[in-house]
């Protein structure tokens, strides 16, 4: 009934459109569709150029809407032939899964203790709150780890990444929404704490906890910060993005020389598109999540 | 009000009624739970607090915090009275600033106009592909910019033909050439993810006032300045209030990657000089915990402050 009357005030707008609304309608739109444009040109350049001759790329001045000279899957096969990107990438994978998992095991613990109604419950919430108030820094953050013997551990990137007090009080709020007549009843029953936890709270909340997931992967697949700070000398545990820092950087000042390796240039692209082309095509599925995510955390970042 | 709560049953549930010793009794599992969670935060952040002493120390890695000598406020001084520090923290000032003035409108009208599509699907996808940069790492914007930015970049050459000079853009130290190429960075990467917020703060609007005005013949420009701007004001004046505060403290990652040797007088700031203090290639362990720390207080004092003032514009948008 509702609906139908909305629609119906909604034909009556429509009908009711000027020259002017017309003018306005197409603008925004033009102006939408540009933004869309811009938003996506710069990684479709590196995408198309990652499929053009490494010879013509080099030369070309421009945005490459189509690959640059004689379509070729060179620059791929050069990231086959190069083995510091497996080492990288495996690196990368290895790093998202432990930071996702030390993660996953903290905010469950956190968010099902801050979610019960206990009489310490303020002062854990005040214990994580400080933390976001003050905080130690780089440096500070550096010698602890130090002295723990972890700078040049793989460790201690999943160690920094795995949570955030902000992850924890989200993953809290969560739990928080769970009826509480669901967890007092599964007590009554007989269920411990942990076995609440797993089996009762965790499924009910696991739409908001897919969120904190979420952010934990994309932090920690496009991280790189850790890793040139921890173990900035020793290529062998550095993740992809770090790589891809070092050959762009690098083909800076190469491509000035008078001779340039064009292989070099054109397996940038390559290595980005495989860095990258993951998340962007995976994260359209999840909008719904994106948005929800956001929303909950505020203007947070 | 306080009638109101007094007249309430007493709960015999109540927090403040249960013993310590009761509530342990019963909650022990919730505390013994939470002791990975803590022991996770004390080493991840209680200890690096500690490590402030240094900033009051002529530190060196080799004897550590408790065998470094302390030299009182020596390093403040220094700090102080360089050029460099001061220049870092006035680029922070200057790169906070033009974030916050030009990358603000651009989200606004970005929003308002998505708002104004009818077309369901088209606005789904315009929005959902505003927010992929969001999602590209920070190593690969940044060489993106360096990219399309170098001296023979597409958008060198379009600024060419608008009659500029051909050159590599980012190695251009006169103000404010970094400032503006940093800024319309950060507009790229989060034009369309920051614009969340503000969409569902559209979309809560109340339809009958839309539709009330749509009928007494009120045109979509007379309906976003009357209706939609007032409505989402408060939300648009937090969240300008909080991003100055964070905006502080984060403005430095990307310039990290993005600036150089011949462009530090324009984009050297507080992130990236209290970095290269520490890891860089004359590293002074001492003035870095100094300046880090003068950052630290005064990213707080601006968070504080700005809780406060956004408290005071809308009592619900206060972050904690």
């Amino acid at each position: 009934m509702r609906t139908g009357k909305k629609t119906k005030v909604k034909e009556g707008m429509v009908e009711h459109l000027t020259v002017g609304n017309h003018i306005a309608n197409f603008l925004i739109h033009a102006c939408l569709i540009m933004v869309a444009v811009v938003s996506l040109l710069p990684m479709w350049h590196v995408l198309m150029s990652s499929f053009s001759d490494g010879f013509s790329l080099l030369s070309f001045k421009g945005v490459a809407v189509l690959p640059v000279g004689k379509p070729t899957l060179e620059g791929y096969r050069l990231i086959f032939r190069d083995s510091s990107l497996w080492i990288g990438y495996g690196n990368t994978i290895f790093y998202v899964i432990g930071t996702i998992s030390l993660g996953f095991v903290l905010n469950v613990l956190g968010g099902y203790a801050l979610s019960q109604d206990t009489k310490g419950r303020g002062l854990m919430y005040a214990f994580l709150f400080i933390t976001m108030l003050f905080s130690g820094g780089v440096i500070p953050t550096y010698m602890v780890m130090n002295s723990l013997g972890l700078v040049g551990n793989r460790f201690v990137i999943i160690l920094l990444g795995a949570t955030q007090t902000f992850y924890l009080v989200f993953a809290a709020k969560s739990f928080s929404a769970v009826p509480v007549s669901t967890v007092e009843a599964a007590r009554i029953d007989g269920a411990g704490h942990i076995r609440v936890m797993f089996q009762i709270v965790l499924p009910q909340a696991r739409g908001m906890f897919f969120i904190t997931v979420l952010n934990t992967f994309v932090a920690s697949w496009n991280g790189w910060y850790e890793a040139s700070v921890y173990m900035a000398s020793d290529k062998t545990k550095w993740p992809i993005q770090l790589f891809i820092n070092e050959m762009t950087n690098a083909n800076v000042n190469f491509l000035e020389t008078a001779t340039p390796n064009y292989s070099r240039y054109l397996i940038q692209f390559a290595v980005i598109v495989v860095a990258t082309l993951p998340i962007m095509l995976a994260m359209p599925f999840f909008q719904d999540k994106i948005e929800a995510g956001q929303l909950q955390g505020g203007v947070k970042g | 009000m306080a009638k109101s709560s007094a007249a309430m049953p007493v709960n015999p549930h109540d927090k403040n009624r249960v013993t310590w010793k009761k509530d342990w009794a019963r909650n022990k599992t919730v505390y013994f739970v939470f002791i990975p969670v803590a022991i996770y935060i004390i080493i991840t952040h209680y200890l690096p607090m500690f490590g402030v002493v240094m900033a009051f120390q002529n530190f060196s890695l080799a004897k550590g915090v408790f065998g470094s000598r302390f030299v009182g406020f020596d390093n403040f001084v220094e700090l102080f009275t360089g050029d460099a520090f001061l220049n870092a923290f006035k680029n922070t000032a200057i790169m906070s600033a033009f974030t916050l003035v030009i990358g603000f409108l651009p989200g606004i009208v970005y929003a308002l106009m998505l708002s104004e599509v009818r077309n369901k699907k088209f606005k789904r996808t315009v929005q959902m592909i505003s927010y992929l940069p969001n999602f590209v790492a920070p190593v690969v914007v940044t060489n993106l910019v360096k990219l399309f930015l170098g001296n023979d970049g597409p958008l060198t050459a379009l600024l060419t033909t608008l009659g500029l000079p051909q050159q590599n853009w980012l190695a251009n130290a006169d103000p404010p050439v970094f400032w503006l190429i940093h800024t319309f960075m950060g507009i790229w990467q989060s034009l369309g993810f920051g614009s969340i917020m503000l969409m569902s703060a559209i979309a809560g609007i109340n339809g009958d006032l839309m539709e009330a005005a749509a009928i007494d013949g009120a045109t979509c420009m007379q309906r976003i300045m009357k209706i939609t701007i007032p409505c989402i004001a408060p939300i648009l004046g937090m969240s300008f209030v909080l991003n100055v505060a964070v905006s502080f403290r984060t403005i430095g990652g990307n310039v990290l990657l993005l600036y150089m040797p011949q462009t530090y007088s324009v984009a050297d700031c507080l992130y990236t000089y209290t970095h290269r203090m520490a890891f860089g290639s004359a590293p002074d362990m001492g003035l870095s915990a100094a300046s880090n720390l003068f950052q630290s207080v005064l990213g707080t004092v601006l968070l504080i402050g700005g809780n406060i003032l956004a408290g005071k514009i809308n009592s619900d948008a206060r972050l904690f």
